[in-house]
């Protein structure tokens, strides 16, 4: 990176990278310098005029978003006169701004009422009526809210359309006091990155349609996870309510939210991942499922893993095929793989690529593949796509195998699969999280926990390895797949015997050949590049 | 739907065009281009200039709200621009546009349902050394009186 240049701040001296502003160096040093139209992940615009800092040699006040710093400069942040002009400054902000914190969805997480804690007038000046602009709670899009009049023209939205998305839809039009935040005339928001609109909005301009009057922000608690929508691996957090659950019907996880990682998603999460949070709470199997005389009906979670290890151990594994779930961590994999091809002796472990190679992309997150962990299939498998199976090929590898038991995790088969496994008897097992066709019409229904109720990992399609948490109990009975196999491994006598997820963790960081330059002690919390 | 483009504005978009060959500088002379031959700057023409300069509508728009010299809407033949900065308004911009107001009988920002007479507010004309001042189409008129707007309102056909 080249030689460090001295620069001073507050009286501490500080050694920074040339070519980063006043404000880039402060934030890396834990200085605060407030700011509203400043934003890593978009051009400087230097419009707010919060962030501004007194420079010595210089004049006037300088704004730190857009200031580069240059050697021996000497910076302050908190002298009076810093004070006073950014309090001014807030003020002129809040002219036309409502004071309509207790109904605005913004409360509690509002760059407004966060600064004016620290640079409010508290006695404004300004006697003159607010001016009303014309939009009020009006939706511009699929997720997004608008009210103008809570606007404080920052315009990192515009930006964000403009240079990420390069969609445009949004500008500021007319003039002064006047200006508006609007969408063009006759257009709505028509991209696939609106969430994140809300999630710059410093204020409650711009408010998440889906999010809206669920909860208060406070009653939020949150976790680290990855998004598991595609094989990008956004990293994200999870914000669940633990405090109310009876304002949200019982739904626990109420919005995701993008966390920067620059080796992923920089600062941005697609709207497709963001608001697929519903089916953690929504459509769960959470007992087990045994269907007897057609009709399925709930089991004890006891009942059905000696069920399972019934149909194990009475059909051969030449007869046995097991369905693999790119949606399961890397942990869950390895430890399927202990289970079915170590112990068990199958062969016929597959992982269907029906839709692996057929959903949209696009140049920014969106990736075609929309699984989380394909990479980690291929890793600890050590297979390539070309050995995938697709969906439609089942029903011929079924009758020419001669199948008799097919264990499917989280997958939709074909009517056509179904309805051959019902008129030649073979068994069908359905591991998963979610009841779809194929777990209605299952033998055998056991249910896992989703990604949020367990730690893990998964590799994206950048063959990145990232770790993730859970703070969420699993729904019903539900537990994560590698402690289903661990239970089943012990009724089918060649007990595996991992005690905790970490002691699965360790075990297959040491023997996966990819996994070789993981060091568990020294993880990059941004993730680590593996080879497959 | 888009806009008949006369042979004359075509003219002078060519002549624009070669002035500034790249940017988005042609953005304000073609406004003024297409406004003198339509009147107004419809949205139709907003997305018209942005194929021409190769930037959004979006774009285009947030100039041509900026500038007062700019509509937006269709207006009457005469538009009635009066100042309301700090000194005609010190010098009876409130009485004056009260009467134009009453003798037209319309509201700022209104026309006349003959179409004949637009009034707006504006910001300074430059013409503070005969405030109260106001601009009909491209003259101007300042030291205005009750009198003096009977005269030049009656005066125009």
């Amino acid at each position: 990176m080249g030689e460090k240049i001295k620069i001073t701040i507050n009286g501490k001296e500080l050694l920074a990278t040339p070519g980063k502003t006043i404000l880039q160096v402060a934030e890396e040093n834990g200085i605060e310098i407030p700011h509203y139209c400043y934003h890593p992940g978009l051009p400087v615009a230097g419009n707010c005029r919060m962030c501004l800092v007194e420079v010595e040699g210089a004049r006037k006040l300088q704004t730190a978003c857009s200031t580069k710093i240059s050697d021996g400069m000497v910076v302050r942040t908190n002298t009076p006169q810093v004070r006073e002009t950014v309090k001014q400054v807030l003020e002129f902000l809040l002219i036309n701004h409502p004071l309509d914190c207790p109904v605005c969805d913004q409360a509690g997480e509002c760059g407004l009422q966060d600064y004016y804690m620290v640079y409010g007038q508290y006695d404004p000046k300004f006697i003159e009526n607010k001016n009303k602009k014309s939009k009020k709670a009006t939706p511009i899009g699929k997720y997004v809210m608008l009210d103008q009049e809570r606007c404080i023209l920052c315009a990192r939205c515009v930006r964000f359309t403009r240079f990420i998305t390069k969609t445009e839809e949004l500008g500021i039009f007319n003039r002064g006091d006047h200006s508006e935040l609007d969408v063009y005339p006759g257009k709505e928001l028509n991209n696939r990155y609106t969430g994140n609109l809300v999630d710059i909005c410093p204020v409650g301009a711009l408010t998440c349609r889906d999010f809206r009057f669920q909860c208060r922000v406070w009653y939020l608690e949150e976790f680290d996870s990855i998004c598991p929508g595609c094989s990008r691996g956004c990293n994200i957090k999870i914000y669940y309510n633990p405090h109310r659950p009876h304002k949200a019907e019982g739904k626990r996880v109420l919005r995701f939210k993008p966390r920067p990682n620059l080796k992923v998603n920089r600062y941005w999460m697609c709207d497709d991942g963001r608001y697929g949070y519903k089916f953690i709470d929504e459509n769960r199997i959470m007992y087990p499922l045994l269907k007897e005389n057609g009709k399925q009906s709930e089991i004890y979670y006891d009942e059905a893993l000696k069920k399972f290890a019934d149909y194990l151990k009475e059909n051969i594994p030449d007869r046995v095929i097991y369905l693999l779930s790119a949606n399961s961590t890397n942990e869950e994999l390895y430890v399927t793989k202990k289970f079915f091809v170590e112990n068990y002796e199958l062969e016929n472990i597959f992982l269907p690529a029906e839709d692996i190679f057929t959903g949209d992309k696009d140049d920014l997150l969106i990736t075609e593949d929309k699984h989380p962990n394909t990479n980690g299939v291929k890793a600890i498998f050590n297979i390539l796509y070309k050995d995938f199976i697709k969906l439609d090929e089942l029903r011929e590898m079924i009758e020419r195998k001669s199948i008799s038991l097919l264990i499917v995790n989280r997958h939709e088969l074909l009517d056509e699969v179904l309805e051959y496994v019902r008129e030649n008897n073979v068994k069908l097992v359905y591991l998963g999280t979610n009841f779809n066709k194929t777990a209605k019409v299952a033998d055998l229904v056991i249910p896992i926990s989703v990604f949020a109720e367990k730690e893990g990992s998964f590799i994206n399609v950048d063959k990145l390895f990232q770790m993730f948490t859970s703070r969420l109990e699993p729904l019903g009975v539900s537990v994560p797949e590698w402690v289903l196999f661990n239970n089943l491994s012990e009724i089918l006598e060649y007990p595996l015997s991992y005690s905790s997820y970490k002691t699965v963790l360790k075990q297959m960081i040491s023997e996966v050949v990819g996994f070789k330059n993981i060091d568990l002690n020294n993880f990059d919390k941004y993730g680590e590049m593996v080879e497959l | 739907m888009s806009i008949e483009i006369s042979e004359n504005l075509r003219k002078k978009i060519e002549e624009i065009k070669n002035k500034f060959p790249t940017g988005k500088s042609p953005i304000l002379p073609l406004l003024h281009a297409f406004q003198d031959e339509l009147g107004y700057i419809s949205l139709e023409v907003e997305e018209e200039i942005a194929n021409i300069v190769g930037v959004s509508p979006v774009y285009v728009r947030e100039v041509s709200t900026f500038y007062s010299m700019f509509n937006n809407q269709p207006v009457g033949k005469y538009h009635i621009q009066v100042c309301g900065n700090i000194t005609c308004w010190l010098r009876g911009y409130d009485e004056i546009v009260e009467y134009i107001k009453k003798k037209l009988g319309i509201d700022i920002g209104e026309t006349t349902s003959d179409g004949k007479f637009t009034l707006s507010r504006v910001e300074c004309l430059g013409m503070c050394d005969h405030a109260p001042v106001m601009q009909i189409n491209g003259d101007f008129y300042g030291d205005l009186t009750f009198e003096k707007i009977d005269e030049i309102l009656d005066s125009l056909e």
